[in-house]
């Protein structure tokens, strides 16, 4: 695979991903949670403007991609203050020891 | 006109089942008063009914290509089976007016056995598999209320459940058969299965066939689905006496009967209907000899009875099965009503407890004897008739041996019998129970019963007209009183059958008595009280289900990282099935 | 063409949103409280009532035959039977959840947020059911997550409560993340993302299938997390759990069901691949239907039982779609979505009357423990009514007649045997033995209810409203008569079932 423009492109996407994923995987803080959230986001804006490149329709990707990024920081408000109200409530951001639900 | 009648017969019940709710459980006289009414409004109904039986059908609505058309036909097996279910179940009512007086919750109690005295009416009416199973499913749920009803005792709660989860496993034989049916015939009419049931491919139509019997087995508490029965006995005896011995365990019955032309040609299906019977006729009667709850001893009693209508399909005895169900609903309904007397008069179950209540309950004792008379099938009583025609029936049509057995059985049931009658109401008094006299209501309904069980042998011959008359496709022969009397009398099978049971009464005269009360072998009676091996199965399967419930609740551990984990892993089992179903 | 109706079926809710909130926040003076709580309230009723206005003059025209589309820029809102299903889902637990509301959650900080998410909530639903474009269906899903996010958490000051809105954001919001990456895939390679031009685009493409494939894997596995398919469904029963009775019930009623129709949607422009999807639906229809039997059999907790339930029916509905997408049987799309529809009815029945005992035992005794099973014990003397529709409702799901759940479910069962295929049959056997298993944690509990003794929680409970029982009446009526007629509503689901097929073009 040569060093193309695309290709980089290709590769950050991928790797945005997998830093995503694997950090969902093994985190245990809520604001952590919320950030590597907001790397995969950031991986799919890529990707979105990525495709519409690909597709010759650069403006629908680009588009897209605002309406996302707009969208997912609603998201990501909304998880912050999801974490301020565990902080306050619990004393801890440690989201196992405020896992009680189960079964 | 038959369309009106059938409508009120439906309709009244159910009508009669939210006004008592209406009522409210403050006004307990109007409650009983309502019941009461509706139900033998119902009762009177069904018998306007009968001149206007026929094959034709009296209602076709059309519903909508997944329900087909609503439909009823008011045929002989639909009508006789109607009346059974709306007379005895209102001399069930008028019984409850003294057995349930002052009882918490009658709105409830009422509710539900109206509510099951419609359904079991739609049940055998309708003329549509998606109505059959529709009133199959109610008649199962208001048994469960009704088993249920004194849901503050733990063992009638595990009963009730016993029998719905139960009933509702043969019910998927039901659901199964007509859909398969359907998928072959484009139709649910009742009559299109009947008629073109040879149109369809052997294996389907032998599925079907098995489909249905488990339907009927579990229904009719049949081997080996008998172990419900027993347990539903924690339900108010008038419930006992018509749901579970009148009525919605003949559903099995009628299920089999009304199917039985389709499914004759089938290989294998009469033979394995017959074992059936066989089997659980025989097994009960040997459960019932070591039994001491009254109640109990009754219901394998029921069981064992069921077993010999289903024997009698088995034999291609149709008309015997259906003459027999008629007998066994009157004097069964007959013998619970006065066992429900002696419980409620006595206030236990348990007859190592009684004895010598005759003395002090001088009517329910005549009445009880008269039933179990009865059911030992002794001449002049309706039970001796259709048992007899039934033996007759398997004479012709069945292997000796299984003829040797069910008399065999015949002779358990005499003994049994005797047994049961005499730990209740002769002997020594055992125990220093305080004795209510019965009520007025209560001697009404059994009267009418006891009446009953001396004369319904003399409907053979309109039972046999009628049937054959309006069921065309079952090719079925109209036989007289008359013919049927002197064919019994003059057979020498009969001689033979009441010879046995003669020998069977004089063995417990003379050996058993002492052997009644306590000492009964003890591999019998643990053999009896584990159903013979199949109360363990039940239970294996049960403890199973919530064992497994139980393990599989650690996939719901709650950390977030493992739901995560879930996401990635329902990814990837997702393009594994793609990779697997899409090459 | 009656296109204001249209708008005003998706708009009317939107819009009065806002106007519910300012309506709470003007005048937020202590000594008006308690005014101020009927304004609101007042104001969402009025606002959902209206709805229902354009919503009727839409479905007439649509029965006219009149096509209504219409575009704002390039966003493309179109109706089908599909749309004016979900719509008249959503409107119908909608108003009876507002009504059931107004007691419910009268004088909670917040009132306000909670109807103005409500209602924007509902609007949002009628406007995905519409959506004509891959993106804008992701838009008006995301806008759905966000205001059931807030919903779910509303009582900030229960740990449950927001732990389980915080599991709820973050798995939801993985599973949208999933759902763009569908999109940018299909966007990759189709070049647009309006849905009859994709349609066209993969007809006429000769990009390797398994492109597509691969965006359909990623569309159902980021939808299946609203949807609820096991093994996506981890945050279900807490959400569902913790979550304010009304919200529960429009979780459990509405939400996951939109969810299953935006992944329709979204599967659908990937023509000629309908049966793959349908294999799949089947497969996550029986996992369904088992785990949430099995896991609902040892709930202790009345909310947490009905939330695995809700699983068990998704598994049902599942069934019915993947019946109509392997065999082409149109009675199967007929049967979920009439599965879809009494669903809500008893779902939704289910939750407002647990909600209507959970508001008398513990909310009036200024107590937030979850309602367990053992508190019901004897409710019905107290709670007739509520004890009843609970009742109804719990052996509807069970699928015992005459109830609608029995009809809906018969329909799956007549489908799945329609098809004619030995798999599918055995598969409707297995989904009937589930059902059978399933009454085996309903029937107990409505016995529990009509016990003689009853709970200590009953003892000391309060009455219950006339707003409460209103909306519990209603549902219990309407599941006791679609149980009798339930052809009343093959007027919707016919053609919502034709618009599906008509998609997968099979």
């Amino acid at each position: 695979m040569s060093l193309t423009p695309l290709n980089i492109v290709l590769f950050g996407i991928v790797a945005l991903f997998g830093v995503g994923f694997y950090g969902l995987l093994i985190t245990r803080n809520l604001i952590k949670f919320v950030m590597v959230l907001q790397i995969l986001i950031k991986g799919v804006v890529l990707a979105l403007v990525f495709a519409g490149k690909l597709s010759g329709n650069l403006g629908l990707g680009q588009s897209t991609a605002a309406t996302v990024i707009v969208a997912d920081t609603i998201v990501a408000v909304v998880g912050l203050a999801l974490a301020v109200q565990v902080r306050r409530r619990f004393g801890t951001l440690d989201v196992p020891k405020i896992s009680t639900l189960r079964g | 006109m038959a369309l009106i009648l059938i409508a009120l017969i439906i309709g009244l019940p159910w009508l009669g089942a939210l006004t008592v709710l209406a009522a409210g459980n403050k006004n307990p006289k109007w409650q009983h008063g309502l019941a009461v009414g509706f139900s033998l409004a119902s009762g009177l109904m069904a018998l306007f009914l009968i001149p206007f039986t026929s094959s034709r059908v009296a209602l076709d609505l059309w519903l909508g290509p997944s329900f087909g058309s609503l439909s009823f036909v008011p045929d002989g097996l639909a009508v006789s089976l109607t009346i059974i279910a709306t007379v005895i179940g209102s001399l069930a009512v008028i019984f409850s007016v003294d057995y349930m007086r002052g009882e918490a919750q009658l709105g409830r109690y009422y509710f539900l056995v109206l509510f099951f005295i419609g359904a079991m009416a739609g049940l055998v009416l309708s003329g549509n598999l998606l109505f059959t199973f529709f009133f199959w499913e109610i008649t199962a749920l208001c048994s469960y209320g009704l088993i249920s009803f004194y849901n503050d005792d733990p063992k009638a709660v595990a009963g009730g459940i016993k029998a719905l989860i139960i009933t509702q496993v043969g019910g998927v034989g039901l659901l199964v058969g007509s859909l398969l049916a359907y998928a072959n015939l484009g139709s649910f009419q009742i009559s299109d299965l009947l008629s073109k049931a040879n149109t369809m491919p052997a294996d389907v139509l032998s599925i079907i066939a098995f489909c249905f019997l488990i339907a009927a087995s579990a229904k009719s508490a049949q081997f080996p689905f008998h172990t419900w029965l027993p347990d539903a006995m924690e339900a108010p005896t008038p419930i006992s006496a018509l749901i579970h011995a009148a009525t919605m365990v003949n559903a099995g019955i009628y299920l089999l009967a009304r199917f039985f032309p389709a499914f004759e040609s089938v290989p294998g299906w009469m033979e394995m209907v017959m074992l059936a019977g066989i089997v659980s006729a025989l097994i009960t009667a040997f459960m019932a000899l070591t039994a001491t709850d009254l109640k109990r001893t009754l219901a394998y009693s029921t069981v064992s009875q069921l077993g010999y209508m289903v024997y009698a399909i088995g034999a291609g005895g149709v008309l015997a099965s259906q003459f027999h169900l008629l007998s066994h609903a009157v004097f069964k309904a007959l013998l619970f009503l006065s066992a429900g007397a002696v419980i409620h008069s006595v206030g236990t179950r348990d007859m190592t407890r009684m004895g010598a209540l005759g003395r002090k309950l001088p009517y329910v004792r005549n009445v009880f004897v008269i039933g179990a008379l009865a059911l030992i099938g002794l001449p002049v009583f309706n039970g001796f008739w259709s048992k007899e025609l039934i033996l007759e029936v398997g004479l012709e049509h069945s292997p000796r041996w299984a003829y040797g057995l069910m008399l065999l059985g015949a002779a358990l049931t005499a003994f049994y019998t005797f047994r049961m009658t005499w730990l209740v109401f002769y002997g020594s008094s055992r125990a220093d129970l305080h004795v209510h006299p019965a009520g007025l209501w209560m001697k009404i309904a059994l009267g009418v019963l006891a009446i009953g069980t001396f004369t319904t042998w003399l409907l053979f011959g309109g039972l046999s007209g009628t049937l054959a008359q309006s069921l065309p496709t079952h090719h079925l022969e109209a036989e007289s009183t008359i013919h049927m009397v002197e064919m019994i009398l003059l057979a020498p099978a009969t001689w033979l059958a009441l010879s046995l049971i003669a020998v069977s009464l004089a063995l417990f005269w003379f050996v058993g008595r002492g052997f009644a009360l306590k000492e009964s072998p003890i591999w019998l009676r643990e053999l009896s009280e584990s159903s013979f091996g199949f109360e363990p199965v039940n239970t294996f399967i049960s403890r199973g289900i919530s064992g497994l419930a139980e393990q599989l609740r650690f996939t719901q551990n709650g950390q977030m990282n493992w739901n995560i984990l879930g996401i990635v892993g329902a990814l990837l089992f997702v393009l594994a099935v793609l990779l697997w179903s899409g090459v | 063409m009656d296109l204001l109706s249209f708008f005003g079926m998706i708009s009317l809710p939107l819009i009065s949103s806002p106007f519910v909130y300012l309506s709470g926040r003007l005048g937020a003076h202590e000594a008006v409280l308690h005014r101020r709580s009927y304004v609101v309230r007042g104001f969402a009723l009025l606002a959902i009532l209206s709805a229902w206005v354009p919503f009727v003059r839409t479905v007439t025209a649509f029965m006219a035959g009149e096509t209504q589309e219409f575009m704002i820029e390039t966003i493309l809102l179109q109706v089908d039977g599909i749309s004016l299903l979900v719509a008249g889902t959503v409107l119908t637990l909608g108003t009876l959840v507002i009504l059931f509301s107004g007691p419910y959650m009268a004088g909670e900080a917040g009132e306000e947020k909670y109807y103005a998410m409500l209602l924007a909530m509902i609007g949002v639903m009628i406007g995905l059911a519409c959506a004509g474009d891959l993106f804008n269906l992701w838009v008006w899903f995301e806008a759905m997550a966000v205001s059931s996010y807030l919903l779910v958490a509303f009582y900030r000051e229960q740990a449950a409560s927001l732990e389980a809105g915080m599991k709820y954001l973050i798995q939801s919001a993985i599973g949208s993340v999933l759902v763009l990456v569908g999109i940018a895939l299909v966007l990759a390679n189709a070049g647009t993302l309006d849905m009859a031009g994709v349609r066209a685009a993969v007809a006429g493409s000769d990009v390797n299938r398994w492109v597509w494939l691969g965006a359909g894997a990623l569309f159902i596995v980021g939808f299946g997390v609203k949807v609820a398919f096991v093994p996506l469904h981890t945050w279900l029963p807490d959400a569902h759990s913790q979550a304010p009775s009304g919200i529960s019930a429009m979780l459990s009623g509405v939400v996951i069901e939109v969810g299953l129709i935006a992944m329709l949607r979204a599967l659908s422009v990937l023509t000629g691949l309908g049966e793959s999807w349908g294999v799949l639906f089947l497969t996550f229809g029986a996992l369904n239907i088992v785990y949430g039997n099995l896991l609902a059999l040892r709930q202790t907790h009345v909310k947490r039982m009905l939330a695995f339930s809700s699983l068990s029916h998704v598994g049902y509905m599942l069934m019915g779609l993947g019946i109509a997408l392997t065999s082409n049987v149109e009675l199967g799309a007929q049967g979920a979505f009439f599965h879809l529809f009494t669903h809500m009815l008893m779902k939704g029945l289910a939750f407002l009357a647990v909600g209507a005992l959970l508001y008398a035992l513990f909310l009036q005794n200024d107590s937030h423990a979850p309602l367990a099973i053992s508190d019901l014990a004897g409710a019905a003397k107290k709670y007739p009514l509520v004890a009843f529709g609970l009742s109804a409702a719990l052996l509807g799901l069970g699928g015992l007649p005459p109830l609608a759940g029995f009809m809906s479910k018969w329909q799956i069962f007549v489908a799945g045997f329609e098809s004619q295929s030995g798999w599918i049959m055995a598969l409707m056997v297995f989904m009937a033995f589930n059902s059978v298993l399933s009454l085996a944690y309903y029937a107990p509990l409505v016995n529990l209810m009509y016990r003689g003794s009853p709970s200590q929680a009953v003892t000391a409970g309060k009455p219950v409203s006339a707003a409460i029982s209103l909306p519990i009446l209603l549902m219990t009526l309407a599941v006791i008569l679609l149980g009798f007629f339930p052809q009343v509503m093959n007027w919707i689901t016919r053609p919502a079932a034709q618009s599906l097929l008509a998609f997968f073009g099979n």
